[in-house]
């Protein structure tokens, strides 16, 4: 069990399954360097991970372990030193910075902590630019878009800006933002992070349900302990490698013992 | 599988539109930055506009000063004004200060015979060779034409004393009679002076050179403001990009292409450049017009300037600010473009 790439090809069989269309996201063998000068900080060392299409996973791990590196990865944001990251079977590392932008727009949904919607637009707007960037006309953008904002209970809000509503209500926006082009995966970095008890939950119970209507694969990486149990799988990473990856249920056993 | 597409470039429209909308909610900032293209330009235009004006009234001083200088000169010729006779022969074509200055000599009480001149308003004799010189005190050869057709012994033939006053500016050539320079011996006592001679020739060119060095310093001094207002610019929109990082990352995660994200910055840039430019060239026109009324009268001010002039350099520093302001934005923009999209997920920006 210690190393780790071994431990995942005994758990789902990672050879020969490519072209099939299960794994909606594969990460093969990922490094990262940073360099400063003279200093290389080696923030991921060979990462190895198979995402199934409909999954929940959540990416766990102490901070400066190469987690948001990972999740980075991952989520196209950056580019690994090596290794191969493949998001629908695409190798992203191939692709020109049009066909990124492509990616980006249609194929991944984000999720950030702080919400980031984009304050000088109302909500109705923030859920629409993603659809103006896919080239969507605006009135099919709009219809789209409410309808999104109604999946997430915000209807009755779409015309006001992010600067008056509570925190639940932004991140709700933001998912409803990241749906708009029916992305396979949804990207989401500490969602719940800036929320409270209650909210976070709601947030989490929000993700499962899109997850099982929409059949969305959500990928998070997070600290929160609810978030966990909700999640078919947990990737545990310290230093810059998987260690662990255990199933909702293992979880289970462990947060009750951490209680 | 969905096989991977190249995103689409989007129309203008919507850059400017998301561009529009950056500017509304950061008025302030905007109006800052706007403040820097407007001095600038109210500057360059204060300049330009400052000369036309000055062009403006020194010629019309100019013009005054030579209708004061043939009046005075004609009154030095003759003793006693009233009912003294003098003769005019025009010689091509007559410029508005010659007629000025005969209306003034008419007014004085003189007697006037005039050969090719008429000016509406006043009794003018008109008379012919050798009528129009018979009793004249002096004979006033004016108009801008090169040859008198007539050599000065005849045109003074009958004068008691023979003086012939030229009029003719020798800056733009000598008056020639009959074809030959004007040359007569010293004893035919024929006297010829001209109203404009070699001083006013000095003068002029004196005037000109300290025209020309004047422009000079004005240039330096407008070229050094406008590169402060390049980096006012330039420094405002890197802070304006600093600012949006995480704005900007966000964008860029949801698909936008970098060429969009500069061209965002590049449009805000323009629109500051076009507003800020509009007011300064305002600012730069009325600053001189009141200053320069004070001086001249509204009135003269007025209508002595060149709209045409005023409308060409108007257009110019529109462009130029315009120019300024999108070559400043360049370095922010590209910045801003190269930007990655992790950013967005740096939560302390």
């Amino acid at each position: 069990m210690s190393v780790p790439t071994l431990d995942l090809e005994a758990l789902f069989d990672t050879g020969g399954t490519s072209g099939q269309g299960e794994y909606v996201i594969r990460a093969v063998d990922v490094k990262k360097e940073f360099r400063s000068g003279e200093n290389v900080t080696h923030a991921l060392r060979g990462a190895t991970l198979d995402i199934f299409r409909g999954e929940y996973i959540s990416i766990m791990g102490p901070s400066g372990s190469g987690k948001t590196t990972f999740f980075n990865a991952i989520g196209g944001l950056s580019k690994p030193t090596s290794g191969k990251v493949y998001i629908d079977q695409v190798d992203i590392a191939q692709l020109d910075p049009y066909e990124l932008a492509w990616l980006r727009c249609r194929k991944v949904g984000y999720i950030f902590q702080s919400f980031n919607l984009i304050q000088v637009m109302s909500c109705l707007e923030n859920v629409t630019l993603p659809m103006a960037f896919a080239g969507v006309s605006s009135e099919d953008a709009r219809d789209k878009g409410m309808e999104i904002l109604k999946k997430v209970g915000l209807e009755d809000r779409a015309l006001h800006k992010p600067a008056e509503m509570s925190g639940g209500q932004q991140q709700r926006v933001a998912i409803a933002r990241a749906l708009a082009n029916n992305p396979a995966i949804l990207l989401a970095d500490e969602p719940t992070g800036n929320l409270d008890l209650h909210t976070g939950e709601e947030i989490i119970e929000l993700f499962a349900r899109l997850r099982d209507e929409l059949g969305v694969t959500v990928v998070t990486a997070t600290h929160d302990l609810k978030m966990l149990k909700m999640s078919d799988r947990i990737v545990w990473i310290e230093d810059g490698l998987i260690k662990r990856v255990s199933t909702a249920d293992e979880m289970d056993i462990k947060v009750e013992e951490i209680h | 599988m969905e096989a991977i597409g190249r995103q689409v470039r989007l129309p203008m429209g919507t850059a400017m539109q998301i561009a529009l909308q950056g500017i509304k909610i950061r008025l302030g900032r905007a109006l800052v930055t706007i403040s820097g293209v407007v001095l600038g330009i109210a500057f360059l235009m204060n300049v330009l506009a400052g000369s036309h004006i000055s062009t403006a009234m020194k010629k019309n001083e100019d013009l005054q000063m030579k209708e004061d200088m043939m009046v005075s000169l004609v009154k030095m010729q003759i003793e006693n004004p009233k009912h003294q006779q003098i003769a005019v022969l025009a010689v091509g074509p007559v410029t508005d200060y010659e007629r000025k200055a005969i209306v003034t000599l008419y007014k004085i009480g003189l007697r006037i015979r005039a050969d090719g001149l008429q000016i509406p308003g006043l009794k003018l004799e008109p008379a012919k060779l050798p009528a129009l010189t018979a009793g004249a005190e002096v004979v006033l050869v004016i108009g801008q034409g090169d040859d008198c057709p007539i050599p000065p012994n005849i045109l003074t033939h009958g004068m008691k004393q023979p003086v012939i006053l030229d009029s003719k500016d020798t800056t733009q050539g000598e008056r020639t009679y009959a074809g030959k320079p004007y040359s007569i011996p010293v004893t035919s006592g024929i006297r010829r002076e001209l109203f404009f001679g070699k001083r006013m020739a000095d003068e002029k060119t004196k005037i000109e050179k300290r025209t020309q060095q004047q422009k000079f310093r004005n240039f330096w001094i407008v070229t050094i403001s406008l590169l402060v207002t390049i980096i006012g610019i330039a420094n405002a929109m890197l802070m304006s990009v600093t600012e949006r990082f995480k704005e900007i990352g966000t964008m860029k995660c949801l698909g936008a292409l970098s060429g969009f994200i500069r061209r965002l910055f590049l449009i805000e840039s323009a629109v500051i450049g076009v507003v800020g430019s509009v007011v300064g060239v305002l600012i730069g026109i009325l600053f001189p017009m009141v200053l320069y009324s004070f001086a001249y009268g509204f009135k003269n001010v007025f209508s002595a300037v060149s709209y045409g002039h005023l409308g060409v350099s108007s257009l110019e520093c529109l462009i130029a600010g315009t120019i300024l302001s999108v070559v400043a934005a360049i370095y922010p923009a590209t910045i801003a473009a190269r930007m990655i999209p992790a950013m967005a997920l740096r939560t302390n920006v």
